[in-house]
């Protein structure tokens, strides 16, 4: 073959491909943002609901089930440690 | 009533199950679900209706004059098992948990996988005998000779990948909200291997290939299967812990 | 849960210059492919997103093991993140692939071996999620994600070995100007340093990711505590 084939301009492709990663990506971080953001919303409205504890309500909780139980136990280890990280 | 017999049944089987041997509990949970299924058929009958009313479908659907018959008879036979098998294996778990019988086996002190290796067998043994129904079937409705020994061991050593798997994935997902439509989505990307290998020796017993490009499949299937089942075997127990 | 870590706070920094640093490279860098033009830039960004998509997804079936072992949530809460992380990042690399396809086989979509097991892992992966969504104990939920992340995780390299084993692709290809079916091309030393910094880059970015999406979960457990707490 002697003829020089010439490139083909194949840009459009390319342009789509790379918005649609960064669309996608973007979409992602704000989904994980917003997610969090509801969350820690939920929390604070959970958190002053709590407030006005009533004083008959002395005992907490009884037992929890064993899977709450050990997740709990998991999260206050957790959160010990957590909070030594950081500093 | 149905329901009673069962009930004496599976105290029986309780009884049975104490004594503690693992293969007396995997043979008690198979005549249990055989000797259901040979009162009331319902499993049976629902699979067998299906797969008819599947190559109907197929042969409005698809072409299958007789040139393009011989290329996609292995796909068209096994769209068919892969279906009906949802069937069966839903129903088969449904009727475990709503009559609470999975309760009743839960109790007693032997291996979570001697349930499995049970459910496995009788489930196995429907789909079996429903393919076995199926085939001729299909080889009269199309004059295609199906009964070449290649292809029946194609047949079981497929069915008993896709049943094995299948047997775990509803006993998790009869305990779901959305239950029996989940088990189609979960069951159909795991069981792919075992479709493609399935088809593709099917394909070769049909077409007259040779030996060993049909043996690569094959060969496959059997890995697929024992792999599977030592995981299903290892985590069954997960599944149906309270 | 207190506020971001700063280790976190630099890699968020880091993955977006990181990610900046990455497209020039592919965009401006590299230079042209003779073949297939412009559109083989994607390549690039394809090979980062798929490769760490699956280490993602190794790192599932593993998280899935642990936590059958161990029963503490915390794994299955890794195990969720990793796969959501990688379930985006797969999305990516399968949308890329067939943007590839396009110009330089004439069809959306070729049903070779690694594409095709892209789609299906990348189902099994949303499986997993509906799987979740219909359970409410959040120990059975655990199990039974793990079960099937672990499932999942072993039939998706057999797919691929099976699709490669027993189906011939035949891709239509324009003009026949390439020869091989994979549509492959060789690379220049300077595709090869883009294509070695998008690796790194996007693994860096899915570390980032991973770990933001970590503390969504603990998060989120934090949240669900609360709430059976006040139920109570």
């Amino acid at each position: 073959m002697f003829f020089q084939e010439a490139t083909p301009d194949t840009s459009g492709y390319m342009i789509a491909g790379y918005v649609i990663t960064f669309l996608v990506m973007a979409l992602y971080v704000g989904s994980i943002y917003l997610r969090s953001r509801n969350l820690k919303q939920d929390m604070t409205t959970l958190n002053e609901l709590e407030e006005p504890v009533p004083p008959i309500q002395a005992t907490p909780a009884s037992p929890p089930t064993r899977s709450m139980a050990a997740s709990q136990n998991n999260k206050s280890a957790k959160t010990v440690t957590k909070k030594s990280r950081r500093k | 009533m149905v329901n009673k017999a069962t009930e004496i049944e599976t105290m029986t089987i309780e009884r049975t199950l104490s004594k503690g041997s693992f293969i007396k509990a995997v043979s008690a949970v198979v005549w249990k679900d055989l000797r259901a299924e040979f009162r009331s058929r319902e499993l049976f009958s629902a699979m067998l209706v299906f797969s008819l009313l599947i190559i109907l479908i197929f042969n409005f659907a698809l072409e299958l004059d007789v040139k393009t018959r011989q290329s996609v008879t292995a796909g068209v036979l096994w769209s068919t098992f892969a279906f009906a098998g949802t069937l069966g294996l839903n129903r088969s778990m449904a009727i475990e948990k709503d009559r609470g019988c999975l309760d009743g086996l839960l109790l007693a002190p032997v291996d979570r996988s001697a349930i499995y290796f049970g459910k496995v067998i009788s489930n196995l043994v429907f789909m079996l005998i429903v393919e076995a129904i199926v085939l001729p079937v299909y080889s009269v409705l199309y004059t295609v000779n199906l009964f070449q020994p290649g292809l029946l061991l194609v047949i079981l050593l497929g069915s008993i990948g896709y049943v094995g798997v299948g047997t775990l994935l509803s006993a998790m997902s009869v305990q779901t909200r959305t239950r029996d439509i989940l088990l189609p989505i979960l069951l159909f990307p795991v069981v792919i291997p075992v479709l493609l290998a399935a088809v593709k020796a099917s394909s070769g017993f049909l077409t007259g290939s040779e030996l060993a490009d049909i043996l690569l499949p094959i060969n496959l299937l059997i890995a697929y299967d024992v792999i599977f089942i030592a995981v299903a075997f290892m985590v069954f127990d997960s599944v149906v812990e309270e | 849960m207190g506020s971001k870590p700063t280790a976190l706070k630099i890699l968020d920094i880091l993955s977006i210059i990181l990610l900046a640093i990455s497209t020039y490279l592919a965009l401006v860098f590299a230079p042209t492919e003779r073949v297939m033009g412009d559109v083989q830039r994607v390549f690039y960004f394809h090979i980062g997103t798929a490769w760490t998509a699956l280490l993602g997804f190794i790192l599932a079936a593993v998280f899935s093991v642990i936590y059958l072992v161990t029963k503490d949530l915390k794994w299955d809460r890794l195990q969720v993140a990793s796969i959501e992380v990688s379930l985006v990042f797969f999305l990516i690399t399968i949308v890329l692939g067939s943007i590839w396809a396009r110009p330089a086989w004439n069809t959306w979509w070729t049903w070779d071996p690694r594409l095709t097991t892209a789609a299906v892992t990348e189902l099994i992966y949303v499986a997993y999620f509906m799987l979740r969504q219909g359970i409410d104990d959040p120990d059975k939920r655990a199990r039974f994600g793990a079960v099937y992340a672990l499932v999942g995780g072993l039939s998706a390299p057999i797919t691929f070995f099976a699709i490669r084993l027993f189906r011939t692709i035949h891709p239509v290809v324009i003009g026949g100007t390439n020869p091989e079916a994979d549509g492959g091309f060789s690379m220049t030393a300077d595709m090869r340093v883009a294509f070695f910094f998008a690796l790194f880059a996007f693994t860096v970015i899915f570390i980032d990711l991973f770990w933001n999406r970590i503390r969504l979960g603990d998060l989120q457990e934090k949240v669900e505590q609360l709430k059976l707490r006040m139920s109570m």
